[in-house]
């Protein structure tokens, strides 16, 4: 339209200051009212051109911004965790790229009211979300959104839903393995470890009620349940703690302790013939954990470091690091592998060639270390060279409370 | 239900709904010259409580009715008699919450003849107290009472006046499980019934000086998570 106006101004201009009557708009040749003719036809096929050309420029501008915004939204639906996070993120993305006051996209049906204008999402001749705008947006906007940006979003959130579900499923199925690796071994421990103590405490019992037994034998016998009977009672508490850290049950009662005390409660669990080297950086400030727990933790460390370090004292040394305290249990036993590094902390792991005998753990001290110090905030590992002892490391916050 | 007076003149109250579990009470009770009482559930407890005189009761944490923390509040509301919860491990927070709830002390299961024994001892004293020492000797450690004087294999050890305050009502209470609250108020007064910060600093501090570093390590003061604690010389 302007094109043609611009067009019919420059011919009645050009009649006026060029075509005889110079002046006027009157024409005295009828050869000017060809050449006048002419011009027009000129003038409105270039404008008419022109215009072409401009709107296709536009046009392409926003092929180009809806391109990039596809892509936009899929590179921030792929990368983010979160499906809605992500959608957020679009949302205000799609309302700068189009100029629009807001814009958000929901994954459930939604009902438009008055002041927001829905769009369905579909994939597949399925909803997977709304599109929500402000209500009355320009028409050429709003068929713009529909044509150009909805059939985009709908397979880009479609992908991202399935994406999702995949990876729960995934997770899901790493889990169920894991926790059916577990099982496995708990059915292995309970075939041995469990049914061993009870057949040694059910002949025990039976032999001691014989008449011909000396009193020696009926000591011995006596003893013999009880040791069996502690083995059995101390297995059963490392699979309930096992199951509940597993189940991720096991929540701590966070509250601030003194590791002074901590490791003395850890120390006092220990043997009467066992020895140990205390250091305790005066220094070292309260740590904020549960207490019962990370003492279970560092008394299954210090009963494993006595197992191995064959009569050799086990050291213990707590310092802080800026806001975290250290504590290193250091045995002079055989050490651990590279390889073994991390399988040792798995529950009834044995290393090769160590023998299963009646003065072997449970197999699940070093799991129930480590579930309780990471329920607790913490870290554990295990830095160790053949040959040389291990030393196990935990690491807690600490809370910065002085003592 | 038994009646009579055992040899050492006490009757013991026994709850568990376990009769196994009653059974062995009785047989290490009855051994160690206690007479026992016994009661399935928390009602059936009350009732024989409230019969006979009993001078101490020992409840599981787990009870069919009435669980064992609310039957050591009930108890308390009309008797002084020690109560001592039999708890499993991973019940500590019940075990917490029953000694807030006026029972006097705890007993892990499964538990030896001694250590069950040892409690309950501990635990009548409260009621009937012994004629006051003046010097009392605990392995290794010799404490007077009334100098002042504390030694460790017979080298004198210095403790600051509130560091001795709290070494002698661990050594009038040996054995007993002596709570936060309980030392806190005793030895700084009620204002202070929740300091425990301060407290752990003198426990820290008493320890260092009665454990001698050079030689074996001793435990006298053993620390009881989230309750108190416990003098028990070793």
């Amino acid at each position: 339209m302007l094109g043609i106006a611009t067009s019919v101004l420059s011919a009645a201009a050009f009649n006026f200051f060029f075509l005889p009557p110079v002046g006027t708009f009157r024409i005295a040749a009828t050869s000017d009212w060809v050449a006048l003719g002419a011009f027009l036809v000129v003038a409105v096929a270039t404008s008419s051109v022109s215009e072409l050309a401009r709107r296709r420029a536009v046009e392409a501008q926003n092929r180009r911004a809806e391109a990039d915004l596809t892509a936009a939204m899929a590179q921030l639906l792929l990368a983010r965790a979160g499906v809605e996070d992500a959608l957020a993120l679009i949302g205000r993305h799609l309302a700068v790229t189009l100029g629009l006051p807001w814009a958000s996209i929901s994954l459930g049906d939604m009902e438009g009211d008055p002041r927001r204008h829905v769009i369905a999402l579909n994939s597949d001749h399925r909803r997977v979300g709304t599109l929500v705008v402000p209500a009355h947006l320009p028409a050429d906007v709003l068929s713009r959104l529909r044509e150009r940006v909805v059939p985009a979003l709908s397979v880009v959130v479609q992908v991202a839903l399935e994406r999702e579900q995949l990876v729960a499923e995934t997770v899901e199925t790493e889990g169920l393995r894991r926790s059916e690796a577990i099982k496995t071994a708990v059915l292995r421990a309970v075939s041995h470890d469990l049914r061993s103590p009870v057949t040694a405490m059910v002949a025990a019992g039976a032999a001691v009620r014989a008449p011909e037994v000396t009193r020696v034998e009926r000591d011995e016998l006596g003893r013999l349940v009880v040791e069996e009977g502690t083995r059995l009672a101390r297995l059963i508490n490392d699979l309930l703690d096992l199951s509940k850290i597993e189940a991720e049950t096991a929540a701590p009662r966070l509250a601030e302790c003194s590791l002074e005390e901590v490791i003395d409660a850890a120390l006092a669990a220990q043997p009467r013939d066992a020895r140990f080297r205390v250091r305790i950086d005066p220094n070292l400030t309260l740590v904020g954990a549960d207490f019962v727990q990370v003492e279970r933790a560092l008394a299954n460390l210090l009963e494993n470091a006595t197992r191995y370090s064959d009569g050799e004292p086990v050291t213990i040394r707590a310092r802080p690091v800026g806001d975290r305290a250290i504590i290193r249990v250091i045995d002079r036993g055989p050490g651990v592998s590279e390889a073994e590094r991390e399988r040792i902390f798995e529950p009834f792991y044995r290393s090769a060639g160590q023998a299963v005998d009646a003065h072997a753990g449970s197999g699940l001290g070093l799991a129930i270390a480590k579930g309780f110090v990471e329920t607790n905030g913490g870290r554990i590992w295990v830095e160790s060279n053949p040959g040389q002892g291990s030393t196990f490391v935990v690491e807690l916050r600490v809370t910065g409370t002085t003592r | 239900m038994t009646s009579g007076f055992g040899p050492n003149g006490r009757r013991i109250l026994a709850v568990d709904d376990e009769p196994q579990i009653l059974r062995a009470l009785k047989l290490v009770l009855r051994s160690a010259g206690y007479e026992v009482v016994t009661a399935a559930n928390s009602e059936e407890a009350l009732d024989v409580a409230a019969v006979g005189p009993v001078d101490a009761a020992i409840v599981d944490l787990l009870l069919p009715d009435i669980d064992g923390i609310e039957l050591a509040q009930r108890l308390r509301e009309w008797t002084s008699m020690p109560i001592i919860v039999l708890s499993a491990v991973g019940e500590e927070e019940k075990k917490v919450r029953a000694l807030r709830s006026g029972a006097d002390d705890y007993v892990t299961k499964p538990f030896g003849p001694a250590e069950l024994v040892a409690r309950l001892e501990a635990a009548l004293r409260r009621t009937s107290p012994e004629p006051e020492e003046s010097r009392v000797v605990a392995g290794g450690l010799e404490v007077d009472l009334a100098e002042h004087l504390v030694w460790r294999d017979g080298e004198e050890i210095h403790l600051t006046p509130t560091e001795f305050e709290l070494l002698r009502l661990f050594v009038r209470h040996r054995g007993r499980l002596l709570t936060h609250h309980a030392l806190l108020t005793q030895v700084w007064g009620s204002e202070y019934a929740d300091d425990v910060t301060v407290l752990r600093g003198q426990i820290a501090n008493l320890r260092r000086k009665l454990e001698n570093e050079a030689g074996p390590r001793r435990h006298y003061v053993r620390t009881e998570p989230g309750v108190g604690y416990r003098f028990d010389p070793k």
